[in-house]
């Protein structure tokens, strides 16, 4: 379960992007959070494994606050969290086994990274994450030949060499055609609905939303504004979106 | 000077335009630019000044009172002519141009005229104000024309403080910068005495032996020599007692000379340069190649043999048997002033053979190939050796890395203490172990390195142990006792710190005015000083920082690692050579050191700067799986910085190699060294044989070192 009590964060020009944020995640939610580009999204998530340093406020996870955590303790808090990104965030010049590999890097003593050596099990344990997301063929592939979705589902399988216990989705489908968008947020689901994972995804269309959301929380100016569940959002009323979108918002569908 | 547009329909203010004729740049002041006011002025204040200097460069004991009178009278000559030029140019577009064509090109045709008007006055000028002696102890023409140019950068003050207002409406300013440029290339032209007639009429005489480096072929090669010689001993004076030598007799089949008499008195120049013949000499020889010159060589006692030209032919055909006769006054020789008494001269006939082309590479052009190996394995060496050394510094230098580096007050007090106190450890336990085998006398290189291993492994061991020890301990003990921590070991700091600044402050900065005894007594009580102060200042960070506040020691490593680099960088490779020259000694290896101080630091800030523009997702992305900090550079920093680090290296290499070929100018051993040495003993070809192979070295670099870049993108 994940608890986020009271989450400020100021960046250090004096941009507030999250102002005491309050909302809680049971294990196995498909949580979604919205809001418009400047609401603050990519700060929340990157708050919760503190990527991004939180000004003030408590992150409860599994019943430890992981606001105090050392850098040590840290590290084994993420590699329980898996992230994936708008961006990819691949290593372009590396191979597709190695930007997936290097998801298990927090369970691999640090100075094997020296000699560039992962046993035989974790080679096997990538091709096998890899072939989960379809793409097994493309292993020895350089990050850079793969097209977009394809670039996200390696995003999946080195998320998924963490063994998540829950997953951070920054907009992964942001930088995708329709259909892709389904495909990818479909894998997010089935490990959601088959591993019991939890995830946080930020989206933007409100169709994808109410498809595979269960829970919803809206952001506006680094406020929480918005929290609603499957049948809420499905049933999202005109007013409610004015308030998160703003009163010039249009409803958008990316259809599919 | 052609005015904007919308000044025309402004009211020039006489009165700013009267400052600025009395003083350059106070219209423009008054008028509301007080920077354009500053700049007008210091340039008409540096111009001056520095034409005042330039043209009392003759002599070697500067009169700048006499260029400074003849500057100023200069200025106003210029003024007159100035103003002269000026209203002919106003005239010209009032009365005359009427045309619109005719007005738009009255300005490019009024400045040929105003150069062609200062071309032909120009020398009358100089000529009425410097006269005599002065004209031998000025370069009056610079004086005169920077004169002008000032003249006419007041001039335009005057107009252009007439306009402004303010900062905005002022007129163009094309002018003055185009004037100021003149004034600077003609007082350039001085200071850096660009003289082409000089560089013409040298030429005349220096270009054979520059065509003699141009084209030095002929010596990288050896020339098999036949040839000719017969000796004869010739006394002088005669010996009052003794015998003279013994008379040559002709020989069969060799070379042989007979010269009577074989003693007499040397010819004699007195103070006056009057030549005194001494006694004539026959002279007469054989068994020489018929038809074939052979020349006359004195030999004085010492061994020193000299063409005695002027004292009879020393050039002489053989005649079809291969005799010879000629007749030589015994020349003056000028004898170490220790011999005394007679003294046995040689006379010697050479006749040289054809030169034999043998196709062995002469002992110059070893000796250079030789050297030139040596730079360019010089080169590589620092290159390979800066790669190891800039790699890991370079890291420390990459903003992006370190910035996110912060450690709490209590951790960095830890640090601190812990790579001190661990340096110190080193040193002691070095102490007791290395004179167990021979110490820095009998094994320096053991010695030196157990000590770097001792001191940086136990500093570095002992700073991760505190800082992690008193973090820890900070986040566990009550808050009120880690700030009490953290204050006293931030005080501890400061005191140390300020106490090293205090004495380097007395023996420094005090020591300059005092002298070292001076700075001795004073060194105590600086020390006291800087620490009290050190200690203050260190407790009050402490204090404002807190418990839970970070402290940027990422930024404090970068800025230092960043600082020592630009220092090294800016020092020239050949400065280091002289640094490596003091310590090694001349030879290559000083050159060795001083490429790679300098590749250290150059690679060091270039590939800082590649690590600095990468993508910085994979970096998020590896973090947010729990990679530590070594893992997520090596994976997802080192792949995103190896091709820029490649095209660093071989531009490096490319600059090394270049810099090894003259490194050796300074004794920094490799060709360089050789060519020096050559210039110096006037041996051209050599030298020029040493040009060539550091051309060809460097245009052969430059080709493999593009097409390696080429394939590389
Ligand atoms: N490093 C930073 N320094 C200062 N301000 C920042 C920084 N990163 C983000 N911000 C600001 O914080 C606010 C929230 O940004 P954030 O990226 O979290 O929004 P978002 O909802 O993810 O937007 P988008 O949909 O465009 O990704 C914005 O106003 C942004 O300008
Ligand atoms: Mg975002």
């Amino acid at each position: 379960m994940l608890v986020v009590e009271h989450l400020t964060k100021v960046y250090e020009d004096g941009t507030v992007a999250l102002k005491d944020v309050s909302f809680t995640v049971e294990d196995g939610e498909f949580l979604v959070i919205i809001g418009l580009s400047g609401s603050g999204k990519s700060t929340l998530l990157r708050c919760i494994n503190r990527l991004i340093e939180p000004t003030e406020g408590r992150i409860i996870w599994n019943g430890r606050d992981i606001t105090q955590a050392s850098e040590n303790e840290m590290r084994q808090v993420r590699r329980e969290i898996g992230m994936i990104f708008q961006h990819f965030n691949l290593v372009d010049r590396s191979s597709v086994l190695t930007n997936v590999l290097t998801g298990r890097l927090g369970y691999l003593p640090s100075w094997w990274s020296l000699i560039n050596y992962f046993p035989e099990a974790e080679k096997r344990r990538a091709l096998t994450a890899l072939e989960r997301v379809g793409i097994a063929d493309k292993a020895n592939n350089r990050a850079d030949a793969l097209s977009g979705g394809q670039k996200q589902r390696v995003g999946i399988a080195r998320a998924l060499m963490q063994d998540p216990k829950m997953i951070l989705a920054d907009e992964p489908v942001a930088s995708l055609d329709p259909v892709l968008a389904h495909s990818i947020l479909g894998y997010l689901e089935k490990l959601n609905q088959e591993q019991n994972i939890t995830v946080l995804c930020s989206l933007h269309y409100l169709d994808l939303v109410q498809r595979y959301a269960t829970k919803v929380i809206g952001l506006r100016d680094g406020r929480l504004v918005y929290e609603g569940n499957r049948t809420k959002i499905r049933n999202i009323t005109d007013e409610e979106f004015k308030h998160i979108y703003g009163q010039e918002a249009q409803r958008l569908s990316v259809g599919g | 000077m052609t005015p904007e547009p919308n000044s025309s329909t402004l009211r020039p203010s006489w009165l700013q335009a009267l400052l600025s004729l009395l003083l350059p740049g106070l219209g423009q002041a008054v008028g509301g630019a007080l920077t354009r006011g500053f700049y007008i002025l210091l340039s008409v204040v540096t111009l001056s000044g520095l034409a005042i200097f330039a043209s009392a460069q003759r002599p070697r004991y500067p009169d700048y009172s006499l260029s400074f009178h003849v500057y100023l009278r200069f200025l106003l000559e210029a003024a007159a002519l100035v103003v002269f030029l000026l209203a002919i140019y106003w005239l010209a577009r009032r009365y005359a141009l009427r045309s619109e064509f005719g007005r738009n090109a009255a300005t490019p045709a009024f400045a040929l005229f105003a150069i062609i008007v200062v071309a032909i006055a120009a020398p009358a000028m100089v000529d009425t104000v410097v006269t005599g002696e002065a004209a031998k102890k000025l370069y009056a023409l610079t004086s005169l024309l920077t004169a002008i140019v000032v003249a006419a950068i007041w001039a335009w003050s005057v107009y252009d403080a007439a306009f402004v207002r303010g900062k905005e409406r002022a007129p163009n300013t094309t002018p003055f910068y185009l004037l100021l440029i003149v004034g600077i290339l003609i007082l350039g032209t001085r200071i850096v005495q660009i003289n082409p007639e000089k560089a013409i009429r040298e030429y005349k005489d220096t270009g054979v032996i520059l065509s003699r480096i141009v084209w030095p072929w002929k010596v990288a090669f050896d020339y098999s020599e036949s040839q000719l010689v017969a000796e004869a001993k010739v006394q002088a004076p005669c010996p009052p007692d003794a015998k003279p030598p013994a008379v040559n007799q002709p020989q069969e089949g060799k070379p042989w000379v007979v010269v009577t008499p074989t003693c007499g008195n040397l010819s004699k120049r007195d103070s006056k340069g009057k030549l005194t013949y001494g006694t004539q000499l026959t002279i007469r020889g054989g068994g020489f190649v018929p038809n074939k010159k052979v020349h006359i060589l004195w030999e004085n006692p010492i061994g020193n043999a000299f063409t005695p030209r002027g004292f009879g032919p020393t050039d002489i055909q053989t005649g079809p048997d291969g005799t010879f006769s000629t007749k030589l006054y015994i020349p003056d020789v000028t004898i170490p002033t220790f011999a005394q008494g007679p003294q046995i001269h040689t006379l010697r006939v050479v006749q040289r053979g054809a030169a034999q082309f043998t196709g062995k590479l002469s002992k110059e052009m070893k000796l250079a190939l030789q050297a030139m190996l040596e730079s360019i394995m010089m080169g590589l060496m620092a290159t390979a050796v800066g790669i190891v050394l800039s790699v890991p510094l370079s890291f420390l230098a990459a903003r992006n890395l370190m910035n996110t580096l912060h450690t709490t007050t209590q951790g960095f007090v830890g640090g601190v203490i812990g790579l001190v106190g661990g340096a110190y450890l080193g040193k002691l336990v070095g102490d007791w172990l290395t004179p167990m085998f021979g110490g820095l006398e009998k094994a320096p290189i053991l010695t030196f390195s157990v000590y770097v291993v001792l001191v940086l492994g136990l500093a570095i061991l002992a700073y991760r142990l505190l800082s992690r020890a008193l973090d820890s301990a900070a986040e566990r003990l009550p808050a009120g006792l880690s700030l009490a921590i953290g204050i006293a070991g931030m005080a501890l700091i400061g005191a140390g710190v300020g106490y090293a600044l205090g004495i380097g402050y007395a023996h420094g900065i005090l020591g300059i005015t005092r002298g070292a005894e001076g700075a001795l007594t004073a060194a105590p009580h600086t020390a006291l000083l800087g620490a009290a102060l050190g200690a203050a200042l260190g407790a009050f960070w402490a204090w404002r920082l807190g418990t839970s506040s970070k402290i940027p020691i990422g930024q404090m490593v970068y800025a230092a690692v960043r600082l020592t680099l630009n220092i090294g960088r800016s020092i020239e490779p050949l400065i280091w050579a002289i640094m490596g020259v003091i310590w090694v000694g001349p030879g290559p290896f000083a050159g060795f050191i001083a490429l790679t101080i300098h590749s250290v630091a150059a690679l060091g800030k270039l590939y800082s700067e590649a690590i600095e523009s990468i993508d910085p997702g994979p970096i998020e992305a590896l973090q947010a799986t729990g990679a530590t900090r070594l893992q997520t550079i090596v994976y997802a920093v080192v792949p995103q910085v190896l091709p820029p680090f490649t095209a660093f290296t071989l531009y490096r290499w490319d600059i090394n190699v270049r810099m090894s070929t003259i490194i050796g100018l300074v004794g920094g051993g490799g060709i360089g060294f050789l060519l020096i040495q050559w210039i110096h003993q006037f041996q051209y070809e050599q030298a020029g044989l040493a040009v060539w192979l550091i051309t060809i070295t460097v245009a052969t670099l430059d080709f493999v070192s593009a097409s390696i870049r080429e394939k590389m993108v």
